[in-house]
């Protein structure tokens, strides 16, 4: 490919290096002044003495009854996995349709779907808090998997229905000979294949719902049962921000888990992004 | 394409089609579509969110509230927004292009530096905010630094710029990394042979970037920009976690106006209001944009 001399080389590892280190130091200081006292917090924030070091307050921030970490984990999955469920589910047999038939009422039908994806959440969380109301699920779990669900829908629809076209038509005519009924088709013909694109759909999805938060605050309200990770942080942070024996070890059990995920799939994770939006 | 010759259907294969799309078009039509039909009505109304007070016609009142009233509601917020989205997106498409040229190919070393640029945007905004704030914050980890080291400590996030300049910063240290992706995955598609040939004809390395590889990402840049600008103009929980707003009112972003304040002190119509114009805006910004970039783009496919 190109040439390049070993001293431009050197430069650019230099300053990839450097801005690498620059980008950690966020997480530096949140690990450790998580085992840190808050005295020692405010001395030397960037050390870690090993000999004062302590889990005393993560095993604080663990048992704090505004965010109970488990059920935090627990909740926020459940809601990753359903929003995923209903969002792709809904979208698998509607992208078939309007990519298998090309006529100007699908085109629309196409079109309306994708309107959405210029709406920002945020926005039609209020009116569509009324719409809940009406519909009995505001503050439950439901609701907010429907709601969530229905954000997801353009962009997941979007890209599956892009998919679908490429898919040669001669498959699901093949089968259609054979005898196999048109949902016959769809679920074990054409499903299986778009599993590259299912799983962009799944990651970012899962992504939107592990982080959002104004979503369940809001619908789920400020004194609910049940907390996700984000509300949870909220509950337990958002008052004692200069405590910082609380408000490093609270973050850092926030964010072990979706970090660790990331490490093992960044592949997955960062390959997702530029499929979906590109070739979506 | 073996697209067969559109042949009149059955009455009932019609049926199944669009019974194939009815799960998508309840949840989409039910909670997206119809909360903006709502939120259009509800623009037009005093309304204070209370199940036994009806809504009441104000026609376009709220609008011309927003947009006469010289300091309230949501001018403040509106000049915020845009400063994070004009100087957020050249920020992030800066960053991102630049380390896109530096880690282009691919070497362990480069697909690691890839996932640190990346990382933060795998964490909630609000906990990027919060952790931001306890960094910069008044007692946060560097003033705590300046302060041993005999230094003043700097108002990161108690002086009303210097919170909006911090804000635009962390916005920037969080987002660029999906960017980062889309330009790594649009110099993918830049001819190599192309840039060899350039080089060959004597080209050094800011000719090539500016001659073959700038243009063939144009479409790239289209979808960079679009999607930054998209993002920046819906910022909230990253303000709520880093300065709740503050000082004053120095970092309330559109987003923060319509859910913290709008909404939260039950005026109903007024955030409804705020959020269909913000739609707008948002939707004028890219349809702008994508017409904007066009030509740049049919220079792409010239190249390419």
């Amino acid at each position: 490919m190109t040439r390049t001399s070993p001293i431009s080389r050197a430069v650019r590892v230099t300053v990839v290096a450097v801005l690498s280190a620059a980008m950690l130091v966020p997480m530096y200081i949140m690990v450790v002044n998580a085992f840190k006292p808050q005295q020692e917090i405010l001395l030397s924030p960037l050390g870690l003495d090993l000999a004062t070091a302590t889990t005393d307050h993560i095993a604080a921030a663990w048992q704090n009854t505004s965010f109970p970490v488990v059920e935090g984990y627990a909740v926020t999955l459940f809601l990753v996995v359903a929003c995923n469920v209903v969002a792709i589910g809904a979208s698998v047999p509607a992208a078939y349709t309007i990519a298998r038939t090309p006529t100007p009422l699908f085109r629309f039908v196409l079109f309306f779907f994708v309107a959405g994806m210029f709406v920002p959440a945020q926005i039609i969380l209020v009116p569509a808090i009324f719409v809940l109301k009406a519909l009995g699920l505001m503050g439950t779990l439901p609701g907010l998997v429907l709601f969530m669900s229905s954000t997801m829908i353009p962009f997941t629809l979007f890209i599956f229905s892009g998919y679908i076209r490429m898919l040669p038509r001669s498959l699901d005519e093949a089968a259609s000979i054979d005898g196999a009924g048109r949902q016959r088709i769809l679920w074990t013909i054409v499903f299986p294949l778009m599993r590259p694109i299912v799983a962009t759909a799944f990651i970012l999805n899962a992504l939107s719902a592990w982080n959002d938060f104004v979503s369940p605050q809001l619908i789920l309200g400020p004194g609910s049962q049940f907390r996700t990770i984000t509300t949870g942080v909220y509950a337990a942070v958002s008052t004692y921000t200069t405590n910082y024996e609380i408000v490093f070890p609270t973050l850092l059990l926030a964010v072990v888990p979706i970090l660790l995920i990331f490490v093992l799939m960044q592949r997955h994770i960062m390959g997702g992004l530029s499929a979906g939006a590109v070739k979506g | 394409m073996a697209r067969t010759t559109t042949t009149r259907r059955g009455l009932v294969s019609g049926l199944a089609n669009g019974l194939m799309t009815l799960p998508a078009a309840a949840v989409y039509t039910g909670l997206t579509v119809v909360p903006v039909g709502y939120a259009v009505y509800y623009s037009f109304t005093q309304y204070n969110g209370i199940p036994s007070q009806a809504p009441t016609w104000v026609g376009w009142d709220n609008y011309v509230r927003i947009v006469t009233d010289p300091i309230g509601d949501l001018r403040p917020a509106a000049w915020v927004t845009l400063v994070i989205a004009v100087v957020g997106a050249f920020l992030v498409n800066g960053a991102a292009l630049g380390l896109a040229l530096l880690l282009r190919r691919t070497t362990p070393f480069n697909t690691f530096a890839r996932a640190v640029m990346f990382y933060p945007h795998v964490l909630s905004a609000l906990i990027v905010g919060f952790l931001w704030q306890a960094i910069l914050g008044p007692q946060g980890a560097v003033n705590n630094l300046l302060e041993n080291a005999g230094r003043s400590s700097w108002p990161f996030l108690s002086d009303p710029d210097w919170a909006l300049v911090t804000l635009v910063g962390v916005i920037v240290w969080a987002q660029f990394g999906v960017q980062l992706v889309l330009y790594l995955a649009g110099l993918q598609a830049v001819s190599p042979e192309l840039q060899e040939a350039a080089r060959l004809d004597g080209a050094n390395g800011p000719q090539v970037f500016r001659h073959v590889t700038w243009p063939a990402l144009a479409p790239t840049v289209t979808v960079t920009i679009v999607t930054s600008i998209l993002s920046l103009l819906k910022v909230y929980d990253v303000v709520l976690g880093l300065t709740n707003g503050g000082p004053g009112d120095a970092t309330q972003t559109w987003a923060y106006e319509i859910l913290a304040v709008s909404f939260a002190n039950n005026k109903v119509g007024l955030a409804c209001a705020q959020a269909v114009l913000l739609v707008v805006v948002a939707g004028i910004l890219s349809f702008t944009i994508i017409a904007l970039r066009r030509r740049a783009e049919e220079g792409a496919e010239a190249v390419g």
